[in-house]
């Protein structure tokens, strides 16, 4: 054990045990100038206490298992270095605004099904035969959605809306974000498919804008200005539809 | 085996960081606007009756009060302005093929600039 | 958008450019601003101003109370607040149409 130490809090919350009462659990960790609360994690897992439960993967940033709220702000813990919080202790606890299974483990079936609800694949009224080759793209038309196609699933968005907080149906950032990255994809002939549920009151019209969704962001994705956008989309579409009825796409 | 544990919702959650204060309180910008243009269809009102009532209004735009009141406005209305136009390039990414224009551009160009003129021509209109 | 275009130089024409920097009292400068007031694109330009600017305040300031705990009655809170702003608007026209 090095002489730097480094205090972990991490939220325990055992439904095995009676009463379940979430609490705080204080681990003295080694403290390494290259360790991240990830390594602090798996550190107690292997020595501290081997009950303690969380997910992770890739440990790089890619794959969007190991979302946390770190101190207060949601975070990826293998991308959060503890000498950012060192020497003060570190607060771990699940990801903000869902239901917590156990320990640090939270609750996805929610957002699985609303990430269903918005199609989140190429939807096309005609499919080509593949001996016609290959949908081509150019590099604009790439560029006009590639950025929203960046998401891993880390759900940190969902943890800083406030709004995923106040209505549990709200379809929430990622989510429509994905929604957007299609109906952008010049591939995909979906759009009419999709308004429902983005044009709903649970789609992109319970978003007021704070913004926080893009601030945490580990991949820039920018679902705030994702969803902006399908509001406009989403306005023009009900206008169209209302003045235009006929010769709907 | 108990469920899932479901953490509630505090009821001041807009108080607890400062990215969620700086909201609400751009969000209540919204109230002194709307404050602003119910005392604009007021000041309509007196100028479209005559020059006697619109005197009286002017006079008492000059009071302690008024000046507060139109300062907290001023206030309100400049840094609604400022955030819109913060959050312009966001909602209006301009793309040209496959390059994207610098937010600070379409912030200025969209937002700032046009802000700039028309306040321009208000003010040259109000001072003849 | 058109509020925050309009709305804070109109806040500095009438608060400080008409009762400080001009002389409102005088039977000429009421006079002068009733005349410009008359002036048709003027008058359809104020009242798209008041008409686009309450109906946003409107939306906004329906989002906050619901966001501030208001979430009782969701229904009564948007006629609350859309009818504010179409009240608001028929006045503004009203009053233009007869200045």
């Amino acid at each position: 054990m090095p002489d730097e130490t480094i205090t972990l809090e991490v939220f325990r919350y055992r439904p095995d045990e009676a009463p379940a009462e979430p609490a705080f659990d204080s681990y003295e960790v080694p403290y390494h100038e290259h360790w991240v609360v990830l390594d602090g994690l798996n550190w107690i897992k292997d020595n501290a206490d081997g009950t303690l439960s969380f997910r992770w993967s890739c440990r790089m940033g890619v794959c969007g298992s190991c979302g946390v709220m770190i101190n207060g702000e949601p975070k990826l813990s293998c991308a959060s270095f503890l000498k950012e919080y060192y020497p003060k202790a570190v607060r771990v606890e699940p990801l903000a605004y869902f239901p917590v299974d156990r320990d640090l483990v939270i609750n996805l079936e929610g957002f699985l099904a609303k990430l269903r609800s918005v199609k989140p694949w190429i939807i096309r009224d005609d499919v080509d035969s593949t001996d016609d080759g290959e949908y081509r793209q150019s590099p604009a038309q790439l560029a006009a959605y590639k950025q929203h196609s960046m998401c891993i699933n880390c759900l940190l968005c969902y943890s800083a809306c406030p709004v995923v907080g106040n209505e549990p149906d709200f379809i929430g950032p990622a989510a429509l974000a994905l929604a957007q990255r299609y109906n952008l994809d010049s591939r995909d002939q979906g759009n009419a498919e999709r308004q429902p549920a983005l044009g709903s009151q649970d789609g992109v019209w319970d978003c007021t804008f704070v913004g926080e969704c893009t601030e945490v962001c580990p991949k820039n994705v920018d679902p705030a200005g994702a969803i902006q956008r399908a509001k406009v989309s989403s306005m023009l579409n009900w206008y169209k539809k209302m003045l235009l009825p006929w010769g709907q796409r | 085996m108990s469920g899932p544990y479901r953490p509630s919702m505090p009821a001041a959650w807009y108080l607890r960081t400062q990215p969620y204060r700086v909201f609400m309180l751009r969000e209540l910008t919204s109230v002194f606007i709307a404050g602003y243009l119910v005392f604009l269809i007021v000041l309509l009102v007196r100028l479209g009756q005559g020059y006697e009532q619109y005197a009286a209004m002017m006079e008492s735009l000059r009071s302690p009060l008024a000046v507060i009141a139109h300062g907290l406005a001023l206030a309100a209305a400049v840094f609604h302005s400022i955030t819109w136009f913060n959050l312009t390039p966001q909602v209006m990414p301009i793309r040209i093929g496959e390059e994207q224009v610098p937010g600070a551009v379409v912030a200025i160009g969209a937002g700032y600039l046009p802000w700039l003129i028309v306040s321009g021509v208000i003010l040259w209109g109000v001072m003849r | 958008m058109v509020a925050a275009l309009v709305v804070p130089a109109l806040v500095v024409a009438t608060g400080l450019v008409l009762p400080w920097l001009t002389e409102p009292q005088t039977q000429a400068s009421y006079d002068k601003l009733h005349a410009a007031v008359t002036w048709w694109p003027l008058r359809a330009a104020l009242f798209v101003v008041v008409f686009l600017s309450l109906f946003h305040c409107a939306h906004r300031i329906r989002h906050v109370l619901a966001d501030l705990g208001l979430k009782g009655a969701p229904r009564l809170l948007a006629v609350l607040c859309y009818g504010a702003a179409l009240a608001g608007t028929v006045v503004a026209g009203m009053v233009l149409v007869r200045m």
